[in-house]
């Protein structure tokens, strides 16, 4: 059986019911998109009581395979209006596990003037405390005085001073296996959710010693060593190791798809200065508590997470990985790691998402605010979004709001949310996935870059991005990374057989597929219930009008298409 | 001469002679023969485009070849 603890934030009751469903069983988003399918009113106020917010671990939750404690949230999204599943690494899932916990759901909302509190789950109860006393404080303040308070192994989810002020592009900070909120579920605005409970901090204790158990241990031992070793095998996930994700910025930019110039460009000059080569010298170069490695979570192999140091080798921010240098680097044509690497830090400590303040930031310059590749002017606009001066509020509520606020055509976004950092025009397979999740524009729902024998074509995409929508899908839907996609993309095997040992629950491959199928179909349905169109799955019409300068390429993708590819 | 440029990588550039035209693979195999590297999984790019082990590499190309990376 599994357990869903269900906190009422208005009255602070809490119950927990029991379940002992496959969806319950494999957790992750396949639970978590059900969840607020079949209890969140679709067409309801994001901030308002009748939405609710989700935490699900997964089907491996706990235990000593690699990479498995993913913490999937979910919730209606106030950034785009329909379903949103994000997830984080850290400790969260692990500490759910121990505490025999598959989903916690906080439901209803009290009064918007009422106190901030804290929820405080532990072996003995639920409770919700006064939570008052973390108001204006930064996330990192924050979490150090939840440290102090609870303890530096319990696992924490709180929110930045952007999330207390309802901004759209607020994210939600997890604790890391170091006892720092510096993991996040940034994308979507599930901070303000959480927010708009009057939830300043969520806290569970480290006082569950449940240990996993299992049908068949010897055989879960054997499949524990088999992933590890299709982990540790497998070229992808070791280049990992060294560089981290960091390594996309060559890629990108040999394909013409590095965003640059908000989004105007597929190519930066310079762009080395801040690839993945220079990354990992440098932070080799300062030594102390610099690290190219790191694991976000207890257990993983694969440790594509890094720290990066400030020039006396302490800490500037952990982790910096390539979405961010994009979106906070090449888009603004910044050639500056460490001005990179300090956006970083404030945004996490303004509980924000990097990739929309990043594009926000973008279209703020395109506009005049700023000239491009001036990196303290992006800083200080970081600098804003933390302080929340009016600027900062508009740019914290995202790139779509940015840009009708500052009079821009040219806004990098899908249904609100800001593009990943694979410029569209240059590779149609990552437009096509843009175009078709049901978050918003979503790289890692269907990541077709690799696979793209043209990418300046539409022929073929709807095809291939819907392939790799099952296959991204698949991670997230037991709550897996989704790095470990590489060493079963073409055999799920592995991870069903751990889920036969752990449960003695036989998952074919293609029922498992069903499941992510039909979660699709669910979250789809689910945002033409809340009132998103077709028409709505586009991007700004300037991508359509004006080409990519590197490619000569145009968005020439119709509704129709991207109705396909949304057609489960 | 078909140009290989290992990127992210500690292998030197390699220079391969083909008679005909061959798969990328081919090459690559040539590459692995010729200096006794571990390649592994890729990205190949040519022209700023993927290109695929099955696909046909000619004398006068420049290859790309990036560890099988992807953003998160």
């Amino acid at each position: 059986m599994f357990s869903i603890l269900r906190i009422n934030t208005a009255t602070g009751e809490s119950k927990t019911e029991a379940f002992d469903s496959k969806e319950y069983l494999l957790g992750g988003r396949t639970l978590s998109s059900r969840l607020v399918s079949n209890e969140v009113p679709a067409d309801c106020d994001p901030f308002g009581r009748n939405n609710k917010l989700f935490f699900c671990n997964g089907a491996l939750a706990g235990t000593n395979a690699s990479s498995a404690n993913r913490l999937s949230i979910g919730a209606k999204s106030p950034l785009t209006g329909g379903i949103k599943e994000s997830n984080a690494g850290g400790i969260v899932a692990l500490r759910m596990e121990q505490q025999d916990i598959r989903c916690i759901a906080l439901e209803d909302a009290p009064k918007s003037d009422s106190p901030w509190k804290i929820i405080v789950i532990g072996k003995e109860s639920t409770t919700m405390i006064d939570g008052s006393f973390l108001e204006g404080m930064g996330v990192y303040e924050k979490s150090a005085v939840l440290s102090e308070k609870f303890g530096t192994k319990a696992g924490c989810v709180t929110i930045g001073p952007a999330a207390e002020k309802m901004l759209l592009a607020s994210g939600l900070a997890c604790s890391d296996p170091h006892g720092v909120c510096s993991r996040y579920a940034g994308r979507g605005g599930l901070g303000a959710v959480l927010a708009s409970k009057r939830i300043i901090a969520m806290v569970i204790l480290d006082d569950g010693k449940l240990k996993p158990t299992y049908a068949d241990k010897d055989q879960f031992k054997v499949g524990v060593k088999k992933l590890i070793t299709l982990l540790r095998e497998n070229p992808v996930a070791s280049k990992f190791t060294k560089y981290g994700t960091a390594a996309m910025v060559d890629i990108c930019q040999s394909l013409k798809v590095l965003p640059t110039r908000n989004f105007r460009h597929g190519t930066m000059d310079d762009a080395e200065k801040i690839n993945a080569q220079t990354m990992y010298d440098t932070i080799k170069e300062r030594g102390g508590e610099g690290k190219t490695q790191h694991a976000c979570m207890p257990g993983c192999v694969i440790q594509c997470s890094n720290v990066y140091p400030k020039k006396d080798g302490t800490i500037l921010c952990s982790p910096v990985e390539y979405e961010t240098m994009a979106l906070m680097g090449s888009n603004l044509c910044v050639k500056d790691l460490d001005a990179i690497a300090l956006m970083n830090r404030i945004a996490n400590d303004a509980g924000v998402d990097t990739l929309d303040c990043g594009a926000a930031i973008g279209v703020a310059m395109e506009a005049g605010l700023a000239e491009f590749g001036d990196g303290a002017a992006a800083v200080k606009m970081m600098e804003e979004i933390r302080d929340l001066t009016p600027l900062g509020r508009i740019l914290g509520s995202g790139c779509k709001t940015a840009a009708k606020v500052l009079g821009v055509r040219h806004a990098p976004h899908v249904l609100g949310q800001a593009l990943p950092a694979y410029e569209p025009r240059g590779t149609k397979g990552m437009a096509m996935t843009y175009l078709s999740t049901p978050m918003g524009a979503d790289h890692t729902f269907g990541f077709t870059l690799r696979d793209e024998d043209d990418p300046t074509t539409k022929e073929g995409k709807v095809e291939l991005s819907k392939k790799f929508q099952v296959i991204g899908s698949r991670m997230d839907a037991m709550g897996m990374c989704n790095f470990v996609r590489y060493s079963v993309r073409d055999d799920m095997t592995p991870l069903l057989d751990l889920i036969k040992a752990r449960y003695d629950v036989i998952i074919t491959g293609k029922e498992f597929d069903d499941f992510v199928k039909e979660t699709l179909r669910l979250e789809h349905q689910f945002n033409i219930d809340a009132g998103i169109s077709a028409q709505d799955y586009r991007f700004s019409e300037t991508f359509y009008e004006e080409a990519q300068p590197e490619t000569g390429e145009k968005i020439d993708i119709s509704d129709q298409e991207t109705a396909e590819a949304r057609n489960w | 001469m078909v140009k290989i440029y290992f990127k992210l990588s500690d292998i030197e550039p390699m220079e391969i002679q083909i008679k005909r035209p061959e798969t990328l693979d081919h090459v690559l195999t040539l590459c692995r023969e010729q200096a006794s590297i571990d390649i592994g999984e890729f990205i190949g790019i040519r022209n700023s485009r993927v290109i695929t082990g099955e696909q046909i590499v000619e004398n006068g190309d420049e290859i790309n070849i990036f560890p099988a990376i992807s953003g998160g």
